[in-house]
């Protein structure tokens, strides 16, 4: 798992006829999850059930396409809401995930890349069981994108974490027509080759071509750009963001939901439940937009306004994750836009602050 | 894993969003993107719509008090105790005797069956919800004016409109997903914003043109609006000619209400008055937004008439993007309403009164004798309960005891009630009274459709098994049903409650579950091959007709004195809903708004020497409340507003149950109190 993004030179490609009989295979042993059609037409990463009919009814609704997915597959690893532990008196019992083959089917190349990301957060300054637990044994086959799947929100070209992923997968497919072109990126990506060999099949050296020229097309088709380092610089300098800021939280209506779609959003709240001496202590998805995220117990808050909250985040995610990491907290996948009823994100305030256009 | 496509538990905005699911606990709500009202995105409070369900506070078992104690039960003693009481109650003093709260965050087809409890099992029309409480004025009020007390338009019309009248609706607090599409007119089409409300709202810096009336003067201004357009022959004569009758008396009686004369009852500058008018009536793509702040008075009738006659008036209705358009509060109060579970009606609107309508509903029902008598109203039933002329109260999914006015007058019928049921997933402050609690379900829980504030029947879908053994409200409905000897309620799933609902509601005709998927239909929806209905009153208005109703201003109850010098009004805010009952228990939503304020201008404050977030006490004729002061510009001087959310400053403690005569709802948004720095 550590050197994800490993080139093998083993040329593999796989029929998309044979996919759904793959996932069949897997969904027996691995803990699979790939995008489904719900109920509702939309397209949600989840668990496909182990055999029997029902598998078969979910595998009927796989959707591997260039669709919008609404949540990042973080969820599997980080859920909006999870039982840390529970108490009594006098004990406290942990609920740490069991371990399990966990194999994440489909990921787009910027999610992979925000996967990674947070993996790392996670281990950096203290080693969070919760979700560590869960990232054992992990799978992540990339699918890239041929065509943006938020056509005028992706902007993954600005950030180089798409429509292709260059490392931070264990398999990358390649869709050229009939066929994916397997990239390895790791040997836990070859092992997995090597066990499921039925499906992979040798390709031959001018699919590789083939899969060049797809690619190549594919970041054309990613049409909104914008000028990350230029970003970078401005916020690390001198220039005076407070307007920009300012228009942003008058728009914001304070839903939380660029936080919470955010693929590299880590924040989180506990809390406790408690009845007759027993509880369980929970955590959720926190948001920094709000006022009660920052307020101290006195009751003091370092960011009782709304436009100091608005500029913590863009600068954490463009500027302070950059130093920390050396790459922006935004993997360009286009959320924070498509879930805002008020029409804000990050590439339009990228763009206002790099071409000094108006409105958020 | 599962993830499960449901409606939205908290406003009227009826968002599609994903439950998911793990191991039997609800572990989020994601939205939908296909859904046509969340398209992707949610509110604060529908992002966090997950975690109530899964608080330990939960009721779990059956509990029946005795010696002042609740006690654990099974299902068989609770229901068989409810029975046995209820039917001693009518035997011994009359159907009369008993009363149905029903409850407005439960699914159209609990509505149903409640009202079938109600009526068909025990011969009663005492059944009524809390839409009593917050659109009462509109059902009547529309229906008089139009033939339908719905919204006429629907909610991505929206999108479209060029000039929005907004009157008594904190749009992006309360319905934060058509409150952002306003937002988006605005900044990105140039959409232009008419804003009249006492208060100022997160919209109100977007307006074009903020007009700020004393409370309780609705009528006034729009009259005066009127006068305006008639007086520069604004009015649209061929749509006045076609479609409408009443114009001359309405012409008659807007006459005197010249800006000068609005100014001196309303306090809006005439100026701005005249701009309002001119705005309004010569957009063509206008809507008329209002809520609680038109509805919850004395003259709450005639303020959505009013409302009516405007719209009549410059030809703004019957078409996309206009309309006149109360927003719902609750997720399912426009299907409560829908569903007959109003003193007054059947579903769909059938009135009680009509003998024909009876005779229906008896062979549908397999009953003879259904009451023709208008049942006791919410506050009504309260005070019947309290007198004693109610013995037998039912109350399902609603509070009372924060919700209605005057909450002292409400904890003393409450004690003095002799039987009083009460099913919910908490223990609430209204709960503590009874003598049978009843375990309901979440809307986690259980299958059935709620109906938006766009008329919009859509799909509830049960994730996990309610808690414990507690049951879906619709099983126990039929459950009491049962146990009282009556065989038409025996129901094993929610979408054999809807083939009957379609079968006797014309509006709801062609509402199979099937059709439903995967986001619903609007009603009017008669026939299976019918595709729904997203604007009303297209071509002619739903009564043949549309009838100008004009009303003469009158005073609110209670005006201020020497002693009582502030006007108080009661609101929500954006972080929690209602009672606090869910939002309470939502870490994220009470972090935000954990306690009680009340809104003071910045000069009253001064003069009184009150700081920000110091506590005062404010003190009606019926009570008073201590809670931190928020010193603001968002009320005018001399008046005060407080978020009814909180139990431990309860706002109704200071309400007054003075009602519209017609719609019977209180004035929650006019009393007189005062404030005193402690």
């Amino acid at each position: 798992m550590r050197r994800k993004g490993r080139k093998i030179m083993t040329l593999k490609k796989i029929s998309k006829a044979d996919v759904l009989e793959l996932l069949e295979c897997c969904a027996k042993t691995w803990k699979t999850y790939v995008p489904l059609e719900t109920e509702g037409k939309d397209i949600l990463f989840s668990l496909l059930p182990t055999s029997g009919s029902e598998l078969k009814e979910a595998l009927g609704k796989v959707n591997l396409n260039d669709e919008r997915v609404i949540i990042s597959p973080k969820d599997i690893f980080f859920p909006q809401l999870d039982d840390m532990f529970y108490f009594d008196k006098d004990k406290i019992k942990e609920n740490v995930e069991p371990p399990a083959k966990k194999l994440i089917f489909g990921v787009k190349p910027c999610d992979a890349k925000a996967i990674n990301f947070v993996d790392e957060f996670f281990k950096r300054n203290f080693e969070d069981i919760y979700y560590l637990s869960r990232t054992k044994d992990r799978l992540i086959v990339v699918i890239g994108c041929i065509t943006p799947p938020r056509p005028d929100a992706c902007f993954c070209t600005s950030a180089k974490t798409g429509p292709f992923a260059n490392d931070g997968y264990d398999l990358q497919l390649v869709d050229i027509g009939d066929e994916y072109l397997v990239e390895v990126g790791s040997s836990e990506g070859e092992n997995f080759i090597n066990s499921y060999s039925d499906f992979f099949k040798d390709a031959q050296e001018e699919k590789l071509v083939k899969a060049q020229v797809v690619k190549s097309q594919a970041a054309k088709n990613v049409k909104l750009k914008v000028d990350f380092q230029k970003a970078l610089e401005i916020m690390k300098g001198n220039k005076d963001l407070e307007e920009n800021y300012k228009r942003i939280s008058e728009r914001c209506i304070y839903c939380g939901g660029c936080v919470y779609v955010c693929p590299t959003c880590t924040c989180f709240n506990v809390f406790d439940e408690k009845k007759d001496g027993n509880g369980i202590r929970r955590k959720n998805w926190d948001a920094c937009v709000f006022e009660g995220y920052t307020r101290e117990a006195s009751g003091h808050n370092p960011r009782d306004k709304k436009v100091q909250r608005t500029a913590r985040r863009y600068e954490h995610k463009l500027k302070y994750d950059h130093s920390v990491t050396g790459s922006s907290g935004c993997t360009a996948c286009g959320r924070c836009l498509t879930s805002c009823p008020v029409e804000i994100g990050m590439s339009k305030f990228i763009q206002e602050i790099t071409e000094d256009k108006k409105g958020a | 894993m599962q993830k499960i496509l449901t409606t939205c538990i908290y406003c009227g905005c009826g968002c599609g969003l994903y439950l998911t699911e793990d191991k039997g606990i609800i572990t989020g709500a994601y939205p939908s993107i296909k859904h046509p009202v969340s398209k992707g995105a949610l509110c604060v409070k529908g992002w966090n719509s997950y975690e109530f369900v899964n608080s330990l506070d939960r009721l779990t078992h059956p509990l029946i008090k005795e010696n002042g104690k609740f006690r654990k039960a099974t299902w068989d003693e609770a229901i068989k105790l409810i029975a046995e009481k209820f039917k001693a109650f009518s035997a011994e003093s009359g159907a009369d005797s008993l009363a149905f709260l029903s409850s407005a965050k439960t699914t159209n087809e609990e509505n149903y069956l409640m009202m079938k409890l109600a009526r068909a099992v025990f011969k009663t029309n005492n059944v009524d919800h809390c839409a009593r409480l917050c659109h009462a004025s509109t059902v009547a009020g529309l229906a008089a004016t139009f033939g339908s007390g719905a919204m006429t338009n629907s909610i991505n019309e929206f999108q479209e409109a060029d000039c929005y009248l907004i009157t008594g609706s904190d749009t992006t607090s309360q319905h934060p997903l058509i409150g952002s599409r306003i937002i988006n007119s605005v900044l990105n089409r140039g959409a232009k914003l008419i804003i009249v409300d006492p208060r100022k709202i997160e919209l109100s810096k977007y307006a074009a043109v903020n007009l700020q009336q004393k409370n309780g003067t609705d009528v006034a201004w729009v009259n005066g609006m009127m006068h305006v357009i008639i007086k520069e022959g604004l009015q649209d004569e061929a749509y006045i000619q076609a479609r409408t009758e009443g114009f001359a008396e309405l012409k008659e009686l807007v006459g005197e209400y010249t800006p000068e004369y609005v100014e001196k009852i309303t306090t809006i500058p005439k100026e701005k008055l005249i701009e309002a008018a001119r705005l309004y009536a010569v957009t063509k793509k206008a809507m008329i937004v209002y809520s609680m702040g038109i509805t919850q008075h004395t003259t709450g009738v005639d303020n959505v008439k009013s409302l009516a006659n405007l719209a009549m008036l410059t030809g703004h209705v019957g078409f996309p993007s206009t309309g006149v358009n109360p927003l719902r509060g609750q997720n399912n109060v426009q299907g409560a309403c829908d569903l007959g579970a109003l003193a007054n009606v059947f579903s769909g609107y059938q009135k009680v009164t009509d003998a024909a309508a009876r005779e229906k509903f008896e062979k549908a029902w397999g009953v003879s004798g259904l009451p023709a008598n208008i049942g006791l109203t919410v506050t009504e039933i309260i005070t019947a309960a309290g007198g004693g002329k109610v013995k037998g109260l039912y109350i399902m999914g609603e509070n009372p005891m924060i919700s209605d006015p005057d909450q002292n007058h409400v904890r003393k019928c409450l004690e003095k009630t002799e039987f009083l049921v009460v099913q919910d997933i908490f223990l609430t402050d209204t709960a503590q009274y009874a003598d049978v609690i009843l375990p309901g379900a979440s809307y986690a829980e259980k299958d059935g459709t709620f109906t938006n504030t766009e008329r919009r029947c859509e799909r509830v879908r049960k994730a996990i098994e309610p808690l414990g053994e507690a049951k879906a409200d619709w099983r126990i409905l039929c459950d009491v049903a049962v146990a009282c000897g009556y065989n038409g309620m025996n129901f094993s799933h929610p979408s054999e409650v809807m083939e009957e609902i379609r079968s006797v509601t014309p509006i709801y005709g062609g509402m199979r579950y099937d059709r439903l998927e995967p986001h619903g239909l609007q009603w009017p929806c008669p026939t299976l091959d019918h595709p729904g209905t997203p604007y009303l009153h297209k071509d002619k208005f739903s009564k043949g007709k549309g009838t100008f109703m004009p009303r003469p201003f009158i005073e609110p109850r209670e005006n201020t004195d020497e002693e009582f010098n502030f006007i108080l009004s009661t609101g929500r805010i954006y972080w929690h809903w209602h009672t606090r009952t869910l939002t309470g228990r939502t870490s994220t939503l009470e972090r935000e708004a954990p306690v009680p304020y009340v809104e003071i201008h910045s000069e009253d404050a001064a003069e009184m020497g009150i700081k920000n977030k110091e506590k005062v006490r404010v003190t009606s004729r019926r009570g008073q409340i201590e809670l931190q002061a928020l010193i603001t510009d968002r009320v005018v001087r001399k008046s005060c507003f407080i978020p009814f959310h909180y139990r431990e400053a309860a706002a109704n403690v200071l309400t007054i149950n003075a009602i519209d005569p017609i719609a019977k709802i209180p004035e929650y948004k006019v009393c007189a109190v005062k404030v005193e720095k402690l």
